[in-house]
């Protein structure tokens, strides 16, 4: 399924880019090249490939701009190639539409493992016909508002609740801090990320108090001054 | 010898002859009413002439030689004028007599001039000791205070007493305006005059001097004075002006004594000393500083140069060895040769991240984005990411269970908590545990320790474990240099945090390095929460 997608990778690195088409070929995916911005977005008009991965140090065009671009036309999803120490540039990138970073060097393996994850977000909701939203052993009723680990019910405070739905709604996605404080509290909590953590910390010890097995322990992973995705429990295991 | 009791009722007032004529004639009346007592009845001495030799003593011990010379000529014309036949008149009948009178005359002289040396050398021995104790105190207070700044204050309140004068500061030139160090009324503005009494040295035997010196310009301060006189000596070391010592006193007390005026002409020059020494130490710790820096440039490209050509070494043989088609690399090695990579890979990058963060701490470019957090949220993922590459070793994670949120930058926590553990990791043997704990030993602080029972290091270098490409990380077995980085990365990272961070010895055995961080409040519950 996801094997045969079609993948634009914008990196101005010779060496990175051919290093990487050259993994991902060998893994079943078909590849697409572009060294700058604007080269890359005529091929994403011409081709509208499946995913792109974009370097954010591009020397034509500013990263953000082609993530806008892009985000304009479809929501295909955009995994960022970013250097060290650049925090500011993540979280601007993943404002501006961008699903997801990877930070340089990274190895191969993690890449394919996001870039698997975004292509089974793109290939559906995880959300079924009855608002049920399953991930692994957590079960999210939304019609009912409850929230179960392997079937052990999870007492959940409201905010809880909206927060691991939002967080599940987006699987393998990274959720910037700004954008889980709006969704949840509103966009008058945008500043206060001291809240965030603290009910994810809440939520991580209900769930793992809920589940004995550890399944959902890493469930939620953080991503220190940018914000929280859903670790893949799937892919993790495959 | 002293009359405080004289002094007392103005004696001071009056000039030192009016003094020594006033005292004379009071001695010299005792001193003729005792002897008229002897001569008289019932008592009858023949001669008591010899009782005037007291007045005499006294004289010259109080006045000098002079005094003592006028009392005793005084006695001998009182004694041949009230005691030697014929009576009340300068006349002596007796040739004995006369020769009796001149040899008390003699005798009374030598003695007055005796006394009035003697009691000379033993004032200027007590004036000497007096100015020997305040010079002796002006250069303890410059020696023992850690800054001019710190003694100048004592120095010139000394100074004001001993000198007696009423007021006394030190200027200091500087390119722009002259900077008091000192003052002993530095609520007042330095008064200034037209006209300043100028001490004039030279550098031979020669006393010093004070010149009047009619300055242009008001030097000294703002406020004019008038009714008191206004004495400046210059602070000089190396040939260079370094500033003056003023001092000022009412004008109808005369010019300072020969004493006082030594005095502050001693501690000019002892002060000029104190100045010239603190701006030599100035230029030293400059020097020191810039040889620091340069040693620490040095440290610098020797750790970089081991840190990174190790690992890029590594890479380097394992890609030339993949390229080379003369080996035939089975699946399995090709897999482990590119292992060997990634790890190098891993830690080249932590060493780029920790160069990084080395010169946004020295440059002061580093700017924490303070947050709440709770600790397991900030432990957690570190601890999850080094897992792995700790082959399986005991990593314990005890955290205290409600602990308050911490005040961190999540990114720069990560860096922290990052090098502790691949300190440990990398710096104890297999066998040996280590901790992560985290306790709050008070609601406003969480100290969170990373430990092992590693060899450790010896407690005398602690306090230098922080520092700089500092010994200890490279004391360890396997003859491992390098790195050095981390553990200051560490300390300047936490402090950016508003935290501290600190080594001791650990109940494992080996080092323990703990962070203590700011603690916050939670934040309230859901309103809409049941």
């Amino acid at each position: 399924m996801t094997a045969s997608a079609q993948i634009l990778i914008v990196e101005d690195d010779e060496p990175t880019r051919r290093s990487v088409v050259v993994n991902l070929s060998a893994h079943g995916y078909s590849l697409e090249e572009a060294a700058g911005g604007a080269d890359a977005l005529r091929r994403w008009d011409a081709r509208r490939p499946d995913l792109v991965i974009l370097d954010l140090g591009l020397p034509d065009i500013d990263g953000p701009a082609v993530i806008r671009r892009i985000r304009r036309e479809a929501t295909t999803p955009i995994l960022i190639l970013s250097a060290r120490g650049e925090e500011r540039d993540k979280v601007t990138a993943l404002e501006s539409g961008a699903d997801d970073y990877v930070t340089k060097p990274f190895g191969m393996a993690e890449l394919r493992a996001r870039i698997g994850a975004l292509l089974r977000r793109a290939g559906g909701s995880s959300v079924d016909a009855d608002g049920i939203v399953t991930l692994g052993a957590v079960r999210l009723d939304a019609a009912r508002r409850t929230a179960t680990v392997g079937g052990a019910p999870v007492e959940l405070t409201p905010r809880e609740y909206e927060l691991l739905k939002v967080l599940l709604s987006h699987p393998g996605r990274l959720l910037t801090r700004g954008r889980l404080l709006r969704a949840v509290w509103g966009t008058a909590y945008s500043e206060e990320g001291h809240y965030l953590h603290v009910y994810v910390s809440r939520l991580r010890r209900k769930l793992a108090a809920a589940d004995p097995s550890g399944q959902t322990r890493d469930l939620i992973v953080a991503e220190p001054g940018v914000g929280y995705r859903i670790r893949e429990v799937d892919a993790a295991r495959s | 010898m002293d009359f405080p009791s004289l002094r007392r009722v103005g004696m001071d007032a009056l000039g030192p002859a009016t003094r020594a004529l006033m005292v004379g004639g009071a001695v010299l009346t005792v001193g003729t009413a005792v002897v008229a007592a002897l001569e008289a009845p019932p008592i009858s001495i023949s001669d008591a002439s010899i009782v005037y030799l007291v007045p005499v003593v006294i004289a010259g011990a109080l006045f000098g030689t002079w005094a003592a010379i006028g009392t005793a000529v005084g006695a001998f014309a009182l004694y041949d004028f009230l005691f030697i036949e014929p009576l009340r008149t300068l006349a002596i009948e007796d040739p004995r007599e006369w020769l009796e009178l001149l040899l008390f005359l003699f005798i009374a002289v030598a003695i007055g001039r005796l006394t009035a040396r003697e009691s000379e050398r033993a004032r200027e021995a007590a004036r000497r000791a007096q100015e020997s104790q305040a010079l002796f105190a002006i250069s303890r207070m410059l020696a023992t205070t850690p800054s001019l700044e710190g003694a100048a204050p004592a120095v010139v309140e000394r100074l004001a007493r001993d000198a007696t004068m009423d007021r006394i500061w030190i200027a200091l030139e500087t390119p722009t305006k002259p900077r008091i160090l000192a003052d002993t009324h530095a609520d007042r503005p330095p008064p200034g005059a037209t006209t300043v009494w100028t001490l004039a040295r030279t550098r031979g035997e020669l006393p010093a001097q004070w010149v009047r010196v009619h300055v242009g310009q008001i030097r000294g301060g703002r406020s004019v004075v008038t009714a008191s006189a206004l004495f400046r000596v210059k602070m000089e070391a190396d040939g260079e002006v370094l500033g003056y010592l003023w001092a000022l006193r009412a004008r109808h007390t005369g010019m300072p004594a020969r004493e006082h005026t030594r005095l502050l002409a001693l501690a000019a020059d002892q002060l000029a000393l104190a100045v010239r020494r603190e701006q030599l130490a100035g230029a030293a710790t400059e020097a020191e500083v810039a040889r620091r820096s340069e040693a620490l440039k040095t440290a610098l490209l020797d750790s970089v140069s081991h840190d990174f050509r190790t690992p890029l070494g590594s890479i380097r043989a394992t890609a030339g060895s993949l390229a080379d088609p003369a080996i035939g690399w089975t699946t399995d090695e090709t897999r482990r040769a590119g292992l060997t990579i990634e790890a190098q890979v891993d830690r080249l990058s932590r060493f780029v991240t920790n160069l990084l963060d080395a010169s946004r701490i020295e440059s002061g470019a580093l700017r924490a984005e303070l947050e709440l957090f709770p600790v397991p949220e900030l432990v957690e993922p570190v601890v999850t990411r080094l897992r792995p590459t700790a082959n399986g070793r005991s990593l314990r994670v005890e955290l205290d269970a409600d602990l308050p949120p911490v005040r961190v930058d999540p990114v720069l926590f990560d860096h922290v908590l990052t090098n502790l553990l691949e300190n440990a990791l990398r710096h104890t043997p297999d066998a040996a545990p280590i901790r992560i704990g985290a306790r709050s030993p008070d609601p406003a602080c969480v100290d969170v320790v990373v430990e092992d029972g590693g060899p450790g290091v010896s407690p005398s270098t602690f306090p230098r474990l922080f520092d700089k490409f500092s010994a200890p990380a490279r004391r360890d077995e396997g003859g491992r240099r390098g790195l050095g980085l981390g553990l200051s990365v560490v300390r300047g990272l936490v402090e950016a945090m508003g935290g501290e961070a600190r080594a001791v010895r650990s109940d494992l055995g080996g080092l323990a390095v703990h962070i203590s961080l700011v603690a916050g409040a939670e934040p309230p519950a859901d309103a809409d929460d049941s």
